[in-house]
């Protein structure tokens, strides 16, 4: 028994170098797809309770394909297709292929939201004279945005775990370093068992941070 | 000031109203009466477009409106209203909530905006209440600060759906108050409430609504004195007046 813990310890000793550099990689690109996702989430989500019947069906086409295909063909599809058409590193590759992935999810997350504002505040402002445009933006779109930060939270937390297929084309991200760390040690159940901590780690660092921000939003009100 | 001829209108199958013929003349203070689900705010509600009636004319301060063509927000900046859950922005300061739509309608500058904010806010009674968020006030306090906002477009009448019917019985007089305030300083108001002596002591008519009809149109002496409608009568008895 004492033998694993000392096989794991050298793991961890010679793999948390290359690991740390990692973490960060995974962080970025989890950052940037959940700021792009939030990005089409946001356009995805307006064309979808808009008056457009075109747009409805456009929005709705973008979320049926993306929640109902694997994330892993999306990777390689859009891979594939993307640096066919333009150069672009493996990075953000991933990260691009990743935040299309979010849009779809984060889309249902702001409809949620924005459908869930009490109907009364439209009508104040529209009562007011403001048109739907300033109505959305001055006066829905902020209270459903303050809304939305607690599941996009898990959204982020989501992807953080998500984003280590990205290793599959070539991204050197936590998952990715540590499938070659794997390969060369020879040790690969300690290897997996350590990531595995690492990704635990970041995701309880998450869950806590969000935590803090739903209790600051609880003790604001409303 | 607000006139409809022959208004109609139908939720699906439903048809709520059904041809409203209503004149009220500027500076009037109108109070409409009926039972529930006669559509006293369904008409509210046309008469600012947040509904829009399928046949019928509304006229405002002389101008047809046309439903189609015409910019809805810019007659609804000239008719403003009242809601019964107040309805405030909770993400907006008092102040906030008051010179949002000068500013973002009018393109008021923020210091004229906010001087008029400050003024209304004196006015209703709450100028120590200009940095709370709303969460903070009272049902009165509320529902003050909505008439307030509401004023601040400088409309040319005021509709008032239910203005006192979510707030606890005590909070009720600050808010028919400033109404009557209102009033007199010769607001144009159509008001839909339950408060009986409010509608005897400011109204200068009292308007019954019955399943989508005007069925009485009178001056408060004689709409609960004199009545010789049927309705009405058993309306009186239910309110108990
Ligand atoms: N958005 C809607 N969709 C469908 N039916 C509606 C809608 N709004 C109102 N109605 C129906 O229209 C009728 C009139 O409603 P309205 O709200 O105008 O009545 P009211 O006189 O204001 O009643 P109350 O005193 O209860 O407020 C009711 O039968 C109601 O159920
Ligand atoms: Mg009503």
């Amino acid at each position: 028994m004492p033998e694993i813990f000392i096989r794991l310890y050298d793991v961890f000793m010679s793999t948390y170098e290359g690991f740390l550099k990692a973490v960060l990689i995974t962080l970025e690109i989890t950052a940037i797809a959940v700021v792009l996702g939030t990005v089409f989430g946001i356009i995805f989500a307006l064309m979808k309770i808009s008056r457009s019947k075109i747009l409805q069906t456009i929005a709705n086409l973008y979320i049926t394909i993306i929640r109902g295909t694997p994330l892993i063909v999306q990777i390689m599809f859009l891979y594939f297709g993307i640096t066919s058409i333009v150069v672009l590193s493996n990075f953000w590759a991933g990260a691009i292929a990743l935040g299309i992935h979010n849009g779809a999810y984060i889309a249902e997350i702001f409809r949620g939201a924005i459908q869930g504002i009490d109907r009364g505040q439209r009508e104040a402002s529209l009562a007011l004279g403001m048109n739907r445009t300033q109505t959305m933006r001055r006066i829905v779109f902020p209270q459903a945005l303050r809304r939305a930060i607690p599941p996009l939270g898990n959204q982020f937390i989501i992807t953080l775990k998500d984003s280590s297929l990205v290793y599959l084309i070539g991204v050197s991200e936590l998952f990715g370093r540590a499938n070659r760390a794997a390969a060369s040690n020879f040790m690969q159940f300690e290897t997996f068992l350590v990531v595995g901590m690492y990704y635990l780690v970041l995701v309880l660092i998450f869950t806590w941070l969000l935590k803090l921000y739903e209790n600051k939003l609880n003790v604001d009100g409303s | 000031m607000i006139k409809t001829i022959d208004l109609h209108k139908s939720y699906d199958k439903l048809e709520v109203l059904k041809g409203i013929d209503l004149d009220i003349h500027p500076g009037e203070v109108v109070v409409l009466v009926g039972v529930s689900g006669s559509g006293k705010s369904t008409l509210l509600r046309c008469l600012n477009f947040l509904e829009v009636a399928e046949t019928g004319t509304i006229t405002i301060d002389g101008r047809p409106i046309d439903r189609k063509k015409d910019d809805l927000s810019k007659v609804r900046a000239e008719v403003g209203m009242v809601f019964q859950h107040f309805n405030l922005f909770p993400h907006k300061s008092v102040l906030e909530n008051i010179m949002e739509a000068p500013l973002i309608v009018k393109n008021e500058n923020k210091a004229k905006a906010k001087q008029l904010a400050l003024d209304l806010l004196e006015k209703v009674g709450l100028s120590d209440k200009a940095d709370v968020y709303p969460s903070k006030l009272s049902g009165g306090q509320k529902q003050r600060v909505a008439i307030a906002r509401a004023l601040a477009m400088e409309p040319k009448a005021l509709l008032f759906d239910e203005p006192t019917s979510a707030l606890d019985p005590e909070l009720v007089g600050e808010v028919l108050q400033v109404m009557k305030e209102l009033a007199d300083e010769g607001m144009t108001m159509v008001v839909v409430t339950h408060e009986m002596k409010f509608a005897k002591e400011v109204a200068d008519r009292i308007i019954m609504l019955d399943e989508g009809r005007i069925i009485e149109d009178a001056d408060p002496d004689t709409f609960f004195n004199h009545s010789t409608n049927e309705r009405t009568k058993q309306f009186l008895e239910m309110v108990n007046v």
